[in-house]
């Protein structure tokens, strides 16, 4: 499978190299009485043969043509790569700035700078979406969102 | 008999009231909506409406979440023929001949022997499930420690054999699944693991932000890299109702599909799209006609669509009688189930017997409305269709956020569902499955629990495991499950209907 398998592969060994180093630390007991270890550990030793396996298998068939991993340009890459970080910023977000506020940034974010649709076009639409989502799973639903710094208005 | 009679009866009192069957039929709708949109499948569906079924009762959540399961099985069908997009997993076959069916003007008949062919497939395996769940559960009642751990073994190795793409990988992702199970506390050693003094971690990663990353987010994001295009049929659905001649053609597929799916269900691992593929592959080796295949030949949509339907049904007997999810689905309903405070297993239905058959006889009532429910609303699907993609995906993610939020009111698991959204995303790009390692997830603490409670039990001697006859037939079944690809050649047979 080529590069991608000995990217992936090598990550997987040097992660499965970790957890053993963690579980031994935990402390393996022995069969009589398994610690809290003992089972990681030796899943992560067959886990990490399996990943050489992987790697070393990369290097015998490398004319394989990589179907997923067809040029997908920079343009697409930086979008996901955007939408990724958007999503990050409105977790470390939701509970200072409340459900409301972060909501409406994304989408009009979402809508207008990354599908760069017109911008009361994205207003419109984040408004909507914030008011309908808060109706369905606050007043219906009842789940309790992050009011935030709106926590003093009473809805 | 009398007694299974009984018990039917209490599962209608139950399912009938109007309180459930308003959760059944909102089930069964989300269900098929989620079916129909590609992207989102019912795994995350299922772990998106999981917060929002926290204050009802146990039944009502578990008939709603089992609806939103077997509905998708339904929609799924809709965008296989009208668009030849999956709507989900089980429903990839259908689009091969299904929407063959539909350019030659026939997407009516491909729908409707669809809609009953699931209808039909779905009916036969709740009924089996009435007969079947009870003795299966009894048989269970016999199994200790050494007994489940096989068991979970044979699960894990049998979603592995069936899952797409490598089998390696399907293993890692199953060992990396356990791993993760074993954040948060080891409840016999009273001792935190793998948490690093994160906070976020003391209370172990839980499913169903894992599954919502791995299976909601990660599609957005791979859709938003390849931009899908999707050509919308024009043509008026019409005739939703086969002729005679179609039927003709169909019933033994459905037949078939039905018997194949359920059983295919109910094994560990097992479940509804590896039935689909499977149907679809015998129809074809059997047909008078099998160059009609590809082609628009329509016993090439009702075996697969039955199949996938008692595939689901199937499904709910491991886990409702052994405690054991088949896959990733009824992985994310166990959740659901311990979350609700009830513990799946042979005793549940002695426990909690108005969930059990309440649950079963919803399902009855849940696939008489999608049979009513879908026919006439196919149009509608339609147009959720046309919805674009643009305003969609940032739906799905706001859903997800809020969805991982409300799980317990806490930003932790919406950045674990975004860092597995990530690792999904990742993995579908390098090809590796993340059923496995859904279910190895949700399996590890009862498997690591039943391991270490068998050796002390055995007082240090692994022979307990292949010494008990029940446990030694599991762990014969995972070892040949292992060696037979790697003698035979391995023969797929998720590729088998691609042939």
């Amino acid at each position: 499978m080529g590069k991608s398998d000995r990217v992936s592969g090598s990550f997987w060994f040097l992660f499965c190299l970790f957890i053993i180093y963690e579980s031994y630390r935990l402390g393996l007991g022995n069969v009589y009485q398994p610690g809290p270890g003992f089972l990681f550990f030796w899943t992560g030793i067959v886990v990490a043969i399996m990943s050489l396996i992987v790697v070393l298998q990369s290097f015998s068939s490398q004319a394989d043509e990589e179907a997923r991993e067809a040029p997908t340009g920079k343009r697409a890459a930086i979008k996901v790569i955007l939408v990724l970080v958007s999503l990050f910023v409105y977790a470390a977000l939701m509970e200072y700035l409340g459900f409301f506020i972060v909501t409406l940034l994304l989408f009009m974010f979402l809508l207008g700078v990354i599908e760069k649709k017109k911008w009361w076009f994205a207003v419109v639409v984040s408004v909507a979406v914030t008011l309908f989502s808060y109706l369905i799973f606050e007043t219906a639903l009842q789940s309790q969102l992050p009011k935030g710094i709106l926590s003093s208005l009473r809805f | 008999m009398i007694e299974i009679l009984q018990n039917v009866g209490y599962g209608f009192e139950v399912a009938l009231r109007p309180y459930n069957l308003m959760y059944c039929f909102f089930g069964v709708l989300i269900g098929t909506l989620v079916g129909v949109l590609p992207g989102l499948g019912p795994a995350a569906a299922i772990a998106l409406l999981l917060p929002t079924t926290f204050h009802v009762s146990p039944v009502s959540a578990t008939i709603m979440l089992a609806g939103i399961f077997y509905g998708a099985m339904y929609g799924g069908s809709t965008t296989s023929i009208l668009v030849n997009i999956p709507g989900e997993a089980a429903s990839v076959v259908t689009c091969i001949d299904g929407y063959q069916m539909a350019r030659k003007g026939r997407a009516g008949p491909a729908l409707g022997i669809s809609a009953f062919g699931s209808f039909i497939a779905g009916t036969f395996s709740v009924i089996a499930l009435t007969f079947v769940g009870p003795f299966l559960a009894n048989i269970a009642l016999a199994f200790g420690p050494p007994e489940y751990f096989s068991l979970m073994i044979v699960g894990i190795t049998v979603l592995t054999y069936l899952s797409s793409g490598s089998m390696i990988k399907s293993l890692m992702m199953a060992g990396i699944g356990l791993i993760l199970s074993g954040v948060g506390m080891d409840t016999i050693a009273g001792k935190y693991r793998f948490t690093f003094d994160i906070p976020a971690l003391l209370d172990g990663v839980g499913v169903v932000p894992v599954a919502m990353g791995l299976f909601g987010i990660s599609e957005v994001l791979m859709n938003l890299e390849t931009e899908i295009k999707r050509d919308l049929l024009t043509t008026k659905v019409k005739n939703l109702f086969p002729s005679l001649k179609d039927w003709g053609l169909s019933i033994w597929p459905i037949i078939r599909g039905s018997v194949l799916g359920f059983f295919l269900g109910i094994i560990p691992g097992g479940g509804a799209v590896i039935a689909s593929f499977a149907s679809y592959a015998i129809e074809k080796k059997i047909a008078k006609n099998p160059e009609e295949f590809g082609k628009g030949a329509i016993q090439g949509v009702a075996g697969p669509e039955s199949a996938n339907n008692a595939g689901a049904g199937g499904s709910f007997i491991p886990l409702l009688t052994l405690g054991i999810p088949a896959n990733p689905v009824t992985a994310i309903l166990l959740g659901a189930l311990m979350i609700h405070g009830l513990t799946p297993g042979p005793l549940l239905i002695k426990d909690a017997p108005d969930l059990f058959w309440g649950t079963i006889v919803s399902m009855y009532i849940g696939n008489g409305m999608l049979l009513v429910l879908n026919l006439p609303l196919i149009p509608i699907w339609v147009k959720v269709l046309k919805v674009p993609y643009y305003l969609l995906y940032p739906l799905i993610l706001l859903f997800c956020l809020i969805g991982a939020y409300s799980l317990d009111n806490n930003v932790s698991d919406v950045i674990i569902m975004l860092v597995f959204g990530i690792l999904g995303f990742l993995m579908k790009k390098y090809r590796y499955d993340g059923a496995p390692l859904i279910l190895a997830l949700v399996l590890g603490q009862k498997l690591e629990t039943s391991l270490r409670r068998a050796l002390i039990m055995s007082h240090g001697a692994f022979s307990i495991f292949v010494t008990r006859p029940i446990s030694l037939a599991f762990l014969i079944t995972a070892v040949l499950l292992l060696i037979v690809p790697i003698v035979t050649g391995r023969k797929k047979l998720s590729t088998l209907a691609e042939e």
